[in-house]
């Protein structure tokens, strides 16, 4: 059922940015912003995917034209991917924090010295 | 290619140029503690990382070589790329040598203007990381590597526009700039693995070579992901709100990666999607997307720009106008607009750098950049104030400074291309870059008569010049902003004529990789002539430009004596500069000179200030729609 996974993507992806845009809280924009990059990983890893596939572990005797496997790239793409996204969720999660030290709130409509 | 290749090959110098950066990032993390150790560390990698940009010039710019570098030697098999490749053509060559150079102009710059930070160790180590980012991105070949690099530099410009961070604002602009620059990342990685999965190739040269013609919705959508995407990270409309904030937070030397390396890498990536892997630029729909957002930003920004109060927020806003030319001109796609563009880039490196530099140095005297709280520091700074007027020249397009003569192409683009396809609306566009440039020279008017002219105030009595290293910074960006300006024939026939050509030939790009480019149309036939500048007619230009400005300044101060006379909104601070009486230490504001101005557009301000509102949920939701119409505009029109 990989059109589920394409479905479930695009929905985590749509969730994550209504997150981001409806929610005041800084924690929740953190999540809004995990979420939307969830959707990415799962879109990623479901695109290297072959139905009846093995895990793409190979030496170079064992491989010949008629092995089967998921497609390595995408998993590969999807591990930098998430270690980025644990990058993203510590670094903002560092800068609510500070945030809520300087302006003793975590509500993004108080949090707007810079405008106009 | 030769299986052996000598390591002192310069086939090998760009992955050196990139690795130098991040090793220098991580031999300053380890060893960065003693003060010498981390200057001369970080000093040895940005001449490293210059010196081998340097040497590329001859064969790639001048030989029209492309580089091809697969990575440990893993060539492509079966005919698809399965390495990770880096490929430099002229265009990557041409933003790699401006990124080596604010890279080297900053990190001069930084050892004195940071002496007084805490944390330098830290400081270093982030500024060669987001060099490091930038440069891999300019250089890659590869379009998953290049989001790697986007999030790369994303993270290090973050994390410095926060290194103040009891400053004013720095935690909020961070914290803006990461939710959408994040947003854009995700529209990146989703964009790639989009590709990826039609394509089955992360290699831009291949991908050149299957997408165009096999366009389908997935790929059209795919298409709005990469441009928003790298739109962001340009910072052009609408998310310009963000550079401002970032900017008016980060220190000035950061402020100079920002605008004048940062947003030079979106334009890149915004002209390789375009150009390269879609190939769409020869739709005049394609090319009234990047012109469209082109003159919107430049028309938006300098108008924020003109309602500002502090001294590094307008540089920011007049940053992102002037990657508005950048943008108006590359999307004109035709020879003598590529060239004004990457000229404009270019240039506008170099001026803003040295303006954001002198800023810097403003706030590093003064400690703060109040544009109310500063004034006659002309006495107080000469050189600062000679090397911040160079600046002013260049970007408000005065001859002899370079900012006139990429300006002057610019016009010259949009003019021939409105009477070569009939498009008047070609011809706004022209009136808009001209008004444009009025506004930038009237704000520059303001920040020069409100920090280096007029009456100093008491508090900057002890105001000193800035030491010689930060001087000899400013110096090299007013030297490169004058000699560009002076030879602009040579600027234009040796460097940025061979990144037009580079933009012109998709079929060299692919077929320098290995590829078979068969069905991609040989060498577009773009005429290169006619693309000077020095032309007679120009001097009428100024003549008019000067005139406008006069007017403007005319109708500001009418409208100011005509609210005294009323009676209405008097205000004593504003008698002095046009009454000529008052108190010693009076002056006029700083972001009042254009008072009346301002007030003839309250409409337009109040509407302005109001979508400016500084909750970072809108600036989210403007990246949503944002995404939501280019992504209708390309299933329309792709």
């Amino acid at each position: 059922m990989i059109l589920l996974n394409y479905i479930a993507s695009f929905f985590l992806i749509a969730l994550g940015l209504y997150t981001i845009v409806t929610k005041h809280n800084l924690v929740k924009t953190v999540i809004g912003l995990s979420i939307a990059d969830y959707g990415a990983n799962l879109l990623l890893i479901s695109i290297g995917f072959n139905p009846g596939g093995t895990a793409p572990i190979y030496t170079w005797t064992e491989l010949n034209p008629s092995s089967f496997f998921v497609d390595p790239i995408p998993q590969a793409l999807t591990l930098t991917s998430i270690v980025i996204g644990a990058c993203v969720t510590a670094m903002s999660l560092a800068l609510v924090i500070k945030l809520e030290e300087q302006y003793g709130t975590t509500d993004t409509r108080e949090i707007r010295r810079l405008r106009g | 290619m030769s299986p052996v290749i000598n390591a002192l090959s310069y086939q090998h110098f760009p992955i050196y140029a990139i690795m130098v950066l991040f090793l220098g990032a991580f031999l300053i993390a380890v060893f960065g503690r003693n003060r010498t150790a981390r200057n001369v560390l970080a000093l040895l990698s940005i001449t490293a990382s210059l010196a081998f940009i340097l040497a590329l010039i001859r064969p790639v710019m001048l030989g029209g070589e492309i580089i091809a570098y697969w990575l440990g030697g893993r060539v492509p098999a079966g005919g698809y790329a399965i390495g990770i490749a880096l490929e430099v053509d002229a265009l990557s060559l041409f933003f790699a040598l401006i990124v080596a150079v604010a890279v080297f102009v900053s990190g001069v710059y930084s050892i004195q203007y940071m002496r007084h930070d805490d944390n330098e160790r830290e400081y270093y180590t982030l500024f060669l990381m987001l060099a490091g980012g930038v440069m891999g991105l300019v250089l890659s070949g590869d379009l998953f590597n290049m989001f790697i690099m986007v999030e790369v530099l994303t993270f290090a410009a973050v994390a410095l526009t926060a290194f103040r961070n009891t400053a004013t604002g720095a935690l909020e602009a961070a914290f803006k700039y990461l939710v959408v620059g994040c947003i854009g990342s995700t529209c990146i990685l989703v964009g790639t693995a989009m590709l990826y999965a039609q394509a089955h190739t992360l290699n831009l040269a291949q991908l050149a070579q299957l997408l165009p013609g096999n366009l389908n919705t997935a790929t059209k959508v795919a298409f709005a992901l990469l441009f928003v995407g790298f739109g962001t990270k340009a910072f052009i409309v609408p998310f310009h709100p963000l550079a401002a904030d970032a900017h008016g937070a980060a220190p000035a030397s950061i402020s100079v990666m920002i605008s004048g390396v940062l947003t030079k890498s979106g334009i890149y990536g915004i002209i390789r999607l375009t150009y390269f892997l879609f190939q769409t630029m020869n739709l005049g729909t394609m090319q009234f997307l990047l012109v469209f957002v082109g003159s919107l930003s430049m028309f938006i920004c300098v108008t924020m720009a003109l309602a500002q109060h502090d001294f590094k927020r307008l540089l920011a806003f007049h940053s992102i106008s002037q990657i508005g030319y950048v943008l108006t001109a590359v999307g004109l796609c035709t020879a003598l607009g590529v060239s004004a563009g990457l000229y404009h880039a270019m240039n506008h490196t170099l001026f803003k750098g040295l303006l954001f530099l002198a800023a810097g140095a403003v706030l590093h005297e003064t400690g703060t950049t109040d544009l109310g709280k500063l004034g006659g520091l002309s006495k107080k700074m000469p050189h600062t104030t000679v090397l911040f007027l160079i600046g002013a020249f260049s970007i408000s397009g005065i001859p002899p400074f370079n900012g006139f003569a990429s300006k002057w192409m610019v016009y010259q683009a949009t003019y021939q291309k409105a009477v070569e396809s009939g498009n008047i609306g070609f011809l706004l566009v022209t009136i808009i870059a001209l008004v444009t440039s009025v506004l930038t020279l009237a704000s520059f008017v303001k920040v020069s008569q409100s920090v280096f002219f007029g009456q100093l105030p008491k508090e900057l009595e002890h105001v000193k010049e800035v030491s010689f290293g930060m001087r000899l910074a400013m110096g090299i960006f007013a030297l490169l902003c004058i000699l560009t300006g002076l030879f602009p024939g040579l600027v234009t026939s040796y460097i940025t004529e061979p990144a037009a050509r580079a933009v012109f030939s998709v079929a060299q790009y692919i077929s320098a990789m290995g590829f078979d480019a068969s069905g991609v149309a040989a060498e577009s036939v773009v005429s290169f002539a006619h693309v000077g500048v020095w032309e007679p007619i120009s001097w009428l230009l100024i003549l008019c430009i000067a005139l406008l400005a006069i007017t403007i300044v005319a109708v500001a101060s009418k409208y100011d004596n005509v609210s005294q006379r009323s009676g209405e909104a008097v205000d004593t601070k504003y008698e002095l500069f046009y009454g000529g009486e008052a108190q010693e230490f009076s002056q006029v504001g700083g972001g009042d000179l254009f008072w009346g101005f301002k007030h003839n557009w309250r409409g337009y301000f109040d509407f302005m200030y109001r979508l400016h509102s500084g909750v970072v949920n809108d600036y989210a939701l403007w990246a949503v729609v944002d995404l939501a119409l280019v992504m209708l505009f390309s299933l329309i029109v792709l």
